[in-house]
């Protein structure tokens, strides 16, 4: 990484194995040994399993829509239904902003849809109006 | 045109919170990450690089969408992000350089903030900037080895490490070393910083921040020639009062480290600096840090 320039700088040494690029500037692990490739890419490997592991998981929680929403909301209530007097303040704050960023998402896709719908009922317009077009003729 | 303010820093290194409370120095405009000296020309943010390291993603653009929207429209909203969309597109051919320096003129007087940690992956990235600042200040930030790794572990299990290729590699096994990354980062920038004038720069360690704000933001403030009144320092106190410090419309959500955008709110606190000796939590075999990292860390300051 260093460059030519003449004045004199201390050489500082990296501690990643992966050896840098000259052309880019960066760490290219394409010039790792192929023994040290291997053993880095068994790592990257397990790391991806996990990851994959991980989402299932947290999806497979999702399936129980009515429980998690019961859980998100349970703080809210005591043994009569009521909001607990001393509610802490931080976890109102966090539900509200969750509720928030949950309502936004929702919007969002709500309007990703009727945008979609704007424009599969054009082209669906547009094939009807060449169909009818197409009638007389056939 | 007022020269900006660059933080350099790894990721997990307060960078999200000190840029948004530069940001709300009435003089200072805080950007979101627009990671523009990621690639040469615009066009590169859309195209991507090549390789395992690449920068792809729409996320990446999120930042430079958002700043769009909110400086030539006045609001973020999903119709002023498809204006900044249409605003790239006619400026694709651009150098990356020529459309921060574009921003940084929209913004005048302001001081325009930024931090994108992507930059401090390589020196050329860096070295990019200041060609495209000659004049530009650069505060390196920085944070505990064992609390920034930490904290780099437990956003998505670590994956940062295997993007910069933080691995340790014996014999026979290889895992990821998030120590490695801070050390490596950090001597990127100290490279760079070789080459930048010295008052120019300036180093500050983001516990010293969160453990004192009004006096070091204060210190940063005089620093960059901006006013350091009490009008001032209080508006600093409040990051979340930047319209950047939230998710923004659903065509460019991000623009920032999604932890800061769900929480953006300053809490002054004093954070625990952990012993150079005791084991690092991420590691099963009980090892600590690395000679090299400890001495690094005291170099900056940390006992």
């Amino acid at each position: 990484m260093s460059d030519s320039s003449s004045f004199d700088r201390p050489v500082r040494k990296r501690l990643s194995p992966v050896p840098e690029n000259p052309l880019t500037q960066r760490l290219d692990a394409s010039l790792l040994s192929p023994h040290q490739a291997a053993l880095r890419s068994a790592v990257v490997d397990a790391f991806n399993a996990k990851k994959a592991r991980r989402f299932l998981e947290r999806h497979v929680k999702h399936i129980s829509t009515n429980r998690d929403l019961a859980d998100g909301i349970k703080f809210l209530f005591d043994e009569h239904g009521r909001p607990p007097a001393n509610a802490p303040l931080e976890d109102i704050v966090d539900e509200r902003r969750r509720v928030e960023y949950q309502i936004k998402w929702f919007e969002g896709t709500l309007l990703e849809l009727r945008n979609r719908l704007v424009r599969v009922k054009e082209v669906e317009d547009y094939a009807l109006e060449m169909l009818s077009r197409a009638l007389p003729d056939e | 045109m007022a020269a900006p303010l660059f933080l350099l820093a790894p990721p997990r290194s307060y960078t999200s919170l000190v840029n948004a409370m530069l940001g709300q120095h009435p003089q200072a405009f805080g950007l979101p990450e627009l990671c523009l000296f990621n690639v040469t020309t615009l066009v590169d943010l859309w195209k991507g690089s090549q390789g395992d390291v690449a920068e792809n993603g729409s996320m990446v653009r999120h930042g430079l969408l958002r700043a769009l929207a909110e400086i030539y429209c006045g609001e973020q909203s999903s119709s002023t992000i498809n204006m900044a969309l249409r605003w790239a597109s006619a400026r694709e051919d651009w150098p990356t350089a020529r459309v921060f320096q574009e921003i940084v003129a929209q913004i005048d007087p302001l001081v325009a903030v930024e931090k994108s940690p992507s930059y401090t992956m390589s020196v050329g990235r860096m070295r990019a900037m200041f060609e495209a600042f000659p004049d530009a200040r650069f505060v390196h930030l920085v944070r505990h080895p064992v609390a920034q790794s930490k904290s780099v572990m437990a956003i998505n299990d670590g994956a940062f490490t295997i993007k910069v290729n933080a691995f340790e590699i014996g014999e026979d096994y290889a895992l990821m070393e998030p120590q490695i990354a801070w050390h490596d980062i950090n001597l990127n920038i100290l490279d760079f910083l070789d080459e930048v004038p010295a008052n120019q720069q300036l180093r500050m360690r983001g516990e010293d921040i969160m453990a004192e704000p009004e006096r070091h933001l204060g210190q940063i403030a005089r620093w960059a020639g901006l006013r350091d009144d009490d009008e001032a320092i209080k508006a600093m106190m409040h990051p979340e009062r930047s319209p950047f410090a939230c998710f923004g419309p659903i065509n460019a959500l991000f623009g920032n480290d999604p932890n800061f955008l769900a929480g953006p709110t300053f809490r002054p606190h004093k954070p625990k600096i952990p012993s150079f000796s005791a084991k690092v939590p991420w590691r099963d075999d009980g090892k600590g840090l690395y000679p090299e990292v400890i001495a690094l860390a005291k170099e900056f300051g940390y006992v």
